[in-house]
């Protein structure tokens, strides 16, 4: 149960995922998770986020994986 | 013409609710009450006032002392007013010749086995006795004062606040009605009959080694020096009051702080307080020692690193050197690597500064408050399917409840007014359902009728509220007509689909929670088929990895059977601290502007950047768990913390003191050196809510005032300390008083909108939403529609289990859940610092006989508890409160180190930490952990420091 501050940042995406997983289709799944991420978390999280999926190590679960691609993007464009 | 309530004034007998009048004569004179008012009660209401003494308006009629006998045409004899209901055209004599001489012999006879010590005894001027024999013009007793009586009976001291003086009692029950009507804990009994009659503490014991719970009912409602507070035996009687707000639980009460010039004798509950109508409890009514307690930090100090010792400095070099420490660092390590945490204890107007201060002088949202770790998921979870970050209902509400659900709270400890108001219902007949690994006193509750608990496993309540409302869809006890018109169709809809698949059924989820489905079904079909069901609940539920889902599937219980909108319903979060919810409305969170606005609100957002002249990012920021994350990685930097102790009450503790030892400058405000500022750069001394004007806001939503009694020690309240680091920083603040503040708020959040510091005075206080919609503000919130989307309509959320990861295996097989006691608050720092010691001075571990045996524990014995976190040691009691496999302790000790074993598992929507389920193993021991014996030494170190400064500074004066 204990992790670096990167692994605590996967393990909360998909934490939340996990918790949503009746909001439907995988696709409605992600779109819950990127909400509530962009809802209420620090810029920094979401940099850690992106970084820890570009990194293809870690275990995202699937509706994670694409709220967190979607995040990443956007955090792509703002920069 | 009826007359005002007078809270001053005690008219004998409680208020008839009835809403017919009935007109009567009295003494000649017309008047016109209530149907079902006392005698005793109208003629007060005209200010024609008839002796008493065993009468008093917080207590049903008794007619025992026969002093307020009168005569009314066509009836037999001298009724007791007390006793006697009025009825239309009755004609009432209170005085003539033949009542006198009654009154007077009746007087003869009290008077007769009472002290004559009236100009020494610590009532004069204050004396009910007193006050009737002058009324009935008392001028010999007859009887002398040689035969039997009871002027040598012992005084019993044992409480550490008042004294029992058995010679000065007249037995006129006042203390034990008291106990058993408003407190409910029926601790006090008339022991003996006839002459032999006295009263008794439990079994004829030491009032401190009774069931007495010491709320001060008893000496409230004593009309002689018999029950007294110790403080005026001590000082004498006050000479003025100040109604003001207690600072302890979220319940709110109001108290009379009663004075003797600038010395505070004694706090009296006040009668007109809408949240606690007089009552108290032993926190508020006596705990208020720490604010004079040689422990007070008086003076401003600063040091260059925690290993140093303090220097005592003037405020302008303590501000200068805090302002001039979170510049450089901002300038070296960018805008965001600093960040603040404002108080719960602190008032609204405080709150709302220090988010103000990090958001436009800062120039960041890193920005959070202790409701971090209590109840964000309230907030998350009542906003995502309410609209509204809040409880709906206010205290009394619980008086019209047919059937409590009381989940994961302990109302009788935790809230203690609030627990009596509910027990009294429960008396009255009301069901109960609680929802706790622990057998709660709530469940002891005397006269108790129809009660259900089920003791679910810690970490099971989503499992267990989705099969509640599994048994009310699928058994067809769902509120139809409220579901079509006050809730979205297309998320009911979703919902009713989720919760109706087998897998939530009870006896699907028996397994998980460990309570048989049959019972599970029963509550279900209590709760569902009552009039009126109402749901309470506590950090029980909210503390966990799913406190959000829990909260949500509350609400979603309350919308499926109509139990929202009107009295005695509603979803009723019990916030901790006294200003917990304040604290969240004046927008705390790193992600809301005041109001619950969030920060990417561009409109909302506009509002403040006009209101306070600076741009304002657009992101949220740093949570506490991320703030500790951040300083570990170098990233965070400064930290200012108002008023709370994150080394103490946060969890994983030597993971909150890595971090805070990683900041270059820690900047914390407080009234003690507390665990945190151990820790800290710069030490400015914080004032006690007897110290400083402003606003509280409790758990049920009620604004209302705190006020100045007393300078503040160190000669600044909160807020000025705040408005002074703005100014350093360069950020300019200009307030002369905190209704400044409460007009900026006003003026900026909706729900606030029509509260001012003149309409407070006028009202006494207001329940937000207040504004245009709501002018004279909202006790029960959602009774037209709820504050969410385009239509208004309540939205049921999808609520799915998902076990924490947090469990019980070979090597750590027992969890461990965490949570307090009525005696001491939260991280005890006021409390410890008062004579509440006597009830609970060190933190212990309960464990149930069946654990106990395994590893050959006794109560006494110490133990090392160990977890995946940390160990720590505390001493066994072995209980039968717990359930096999669980064990339960409290974190008012800073060297207990109970959050040293408690995770970083946190709640999946707020990161709330997972205090109530941790997974240990337990042994016994003989010496303290390593953790607590580094915790001493630096304990020691850090007191030296602080005296080192006091000593060099009276040195150089």
């Amino acid at each position: 149960m204990f992790h670096t501050e990167e692994e605590s940042i996967v393990t909360m995406i998909n934490h939340i995922a996990q918790n949503n997983v009746s909001a439907g289709t995988e696709s409605d799944v992600a779109d819950m998770v990127e909400s509530h991420i962009t809802k209420f978390w620090s810029r920094r999280m979401k940099k850690i986020l992106a970084e820890q999926l570009a990194t293809g190590t870690e275990e995202f679960e699937p509706a994670a994986k694409v709220a967190a691609q979607r995040i990443s993007d956007k955090l792509a464009a703002k920069a | 013409m009826l007359q005002h309530f007078d809270p001053n004034k005690d008219y004998g007998t409680p208020a008839s609710l009835s809403e017919k009048l009935v007109t009567l004569e009295i003494d000649g004179v017309e008047v016109t009450v209530p149907e079902g008012t006392s005698v005793m009660r109208a003629a007060a209401m005209y200010d024609i006032n008839i002796p008493k003494l065993c009468a008093t308006d917080s207590l049903e009629a008794f007619g025992s002392c026969r002093i307020c006998a009168v005569q009314i045409e066509g009836r037999r004899g001298t009724p007791a007013s007390c006793t006697t209901p009025v009825d239309a055209g009755m004609k009432v004599t209170t005085q003539n010749d033949k009542l006198a001489k009654l009154r007077r012999n009746i007087m003869e006879l009290y008077i007769s086995d009472h002290p004559l010590d009236c100009l020494t005894c610590p009532a004069n001027g204050d004396c009910e006795l007193q006050d009737m024999a002058g009324a009935v013009g008392l001028r010999e007793v007859r009887y002398g004062f040689e035969g039997n009586n009871h002027l040598n009976a012992e005084k019993d001291q044992s409480n550490p606040y008042f004294t029992f003086d058995a010679s000065k009692c007249i037995v006129c029950s006042r203390c034990v009605r008291a106990c058993s009507e408003v407190q409910g804990t029926f601790a006090l009994t008339i022991d003996g009959r006839g002459f032999d009659s006295k009263v008794a503490a439990g079994q004829n014991e030491p009032f401190l080694d009774s069931e007495c719970v010491s709320c001060g009912a008893c000496v409230q409602a004593c009309p002689t020096a018999t029950l007294m507070e110790n403080s005026v035996i001590d000082m004498g009687t006050p000479e003025h009051s100040v109604t003001t707000t207690c600072a302890y639980c979220g319940v709110g009460c109001s108290f009379k702080a009663e004075m003797k010039g600038d010395k505070l004798v004694r706090m009296v509950p006040a009668k007109e307080g809408d949240a606690n109508h007089g009552h108290s409890c032993v926190k508020g009514r006596f705990a208020f020692g720490y604010a004079t307690h040689k422990d007070r930090i008086k003076a401003p100090m600063i040091r260059d690193s925690i290993d140093q010792p303090w220097q005592e400095v003037s405020w302008e070099e303590a501000i200068g050197f805090a302002a001039k420490r979170l510049k450089d660092i901002q300038a070296q390590y960018g805008r965001e690597s600093i960040g603040g945490i404002t108080s719960s204890r602190c008032t609204n107007e405080e709150t709302y500064l220090v988010q103000k201060l990090i958001r436009a002088a800062f120039g960041n949202n890193n920005t959070d408050t202790c409701a971090r770790v209590c109840h964000s998921p309230t907030g998350y979870g009542l906003k995502q399917t309410l609209g509204e970050s809040a409880g709906t209902q206010t205290f009394d509400s619980v008086m019209h409840s047919d059937c409590i659900l009381v989940i994961g709270a302990n109302p009788t400890d935790a809230h203690p007014v609030f627990g009596s108001l509910m027990r009294r219902r429960l008396r009255e007949g009301a069901s109960l359902i609680v929802t706790d690994p622990r057998e709660i006193d709530l469940l002891n509750t005397p006269h108790l009728g129809d009660a259900t608990h089920l003791p679910l496993r810690p970490g099971t309540n989503v499992a267990m509220v989705n099969a509640l409302a599994h048994v009310v869809v699928t058994e067809g006890y769902e509120d139809k007509e409220f579901i079509a018109s006050r809730c979205d169709t297309k998320a009911y809809a979703k919902w009713r689909e989720f919760i109706i698949d087998e897998r939530h059924a009870p006896e699907a989820v028996e397994a998980i929670t460990g309570v048989s489905a049959e019972k599970v079904r029963e509550a279900a079909r209590k709760f569902a088929t009552a009039k009126n069901a109402s749901i309470y609940y506590g950090l029980g539920v909210t503390e966990h990895s799913q406190g959000s889902t829990t909260v949500m599937g509350i609400a979603n219980l309350a919308l499926a059977t109509g139990n929202i909108g009107r009295e005695g319903v509603g979803v009723n979060p019990l916030r901790g601290q006294n200003n917990v919810q304040g604290s969240c409305d004046m927008g705390s969170f790193p992600h809301e502007l005041p109001g619950y606005q969030h920060v990417a609100d561009s409109v909302a957002r506009a509002r403040f950047e006009k209101a306070w002249g600076v741009e304002l990012d657009d992101e949220p920021g740093l949570r506490i768990p991320n703030m500790f994350d951040a300083a570990l990685a170098g990233e965070f930097r400064a930290m200012y913390v108002q008023g709370e102790d994150i080394a103490q009450s946060d969890p994983n503790t030597q993971h909150v003191e890595a971090a805070l030892s990683a900041l270059d400058c820690l900047i914390v405000q407080d009234i003690f050196l507390n665990e945190t500022a151990k820790y800290a750069h710069v030490l400015l001394p914080g004032s006690t809510f007897l110290e400083k004007n402003g606003t509280f806001t409790n758990a049920e939503r009620r604004i209302n005032r705190v006020r100045k009694v007393m300078a503040p020690v160190a000669g600044k309240e909160d807020w000025e300390v705040t408005v002074d680091l703005a100014n350093a920083l360069g950020y300019p603040m200009s307030y002369s008083h905190p209704s400044e503040i409460m007009d900026e708020i006003a003026s900026l959040t909706p729900s606030f909108a029509n509260v001012s510091y003149e309409r407070l005075e006028e009202h006494g206080s207001l329940q937000w939403p207040c504004n245009d919609a709501f002018p004279m503000g909202s006790p029960i919130m959602h009774t037209e529609s709820f504050p969410i989307g385009d239509e208004g309509k309540a939205k049921f959320a999808v609520t799915e289990f998902v076990p924490t990861t947090e469990r019980a295996n070979s090597r750590f097989p027992l969890l461990l859940t965490t949570g307090r006691i009525l005696s001491q608050y939260n991280v005890g720092a006021q409390t410890r610092r008062t004579d509440n010691q006597a009830w609970h001075d060190e933190d212990i571990l309960e464990l149930h006989p069946h654990d106990a045996e395994e590893r050959g524990i006794k109560t006494g014995d110490w133990l090392g508890i160990s977890s995946r976190a940390g160990q720590t040691v505390l001493r066994a009691k072995v209980s039968e409160r717990m359930q096999p496999g669980v064990v339960y302790t409290t974190f008012h000790h800073p060297g207990s180190g109970a959050n040293v074993i408690t995770t970083n598992n946190s709640d999946w929507a707020t990161n709330c930490p997972e205090y109530k389920v941790t997974a240990v193993q337990v042994e016994k021991v003989s010496q303290p952990s390593e953790w607590q014996k580094n915790f001493q030494d630096n304990h020691e170190r850090q007191y030296e420091f602080l005296r080192g400064s006091a000593s060099a500074n009276s040195a150089v004066k």
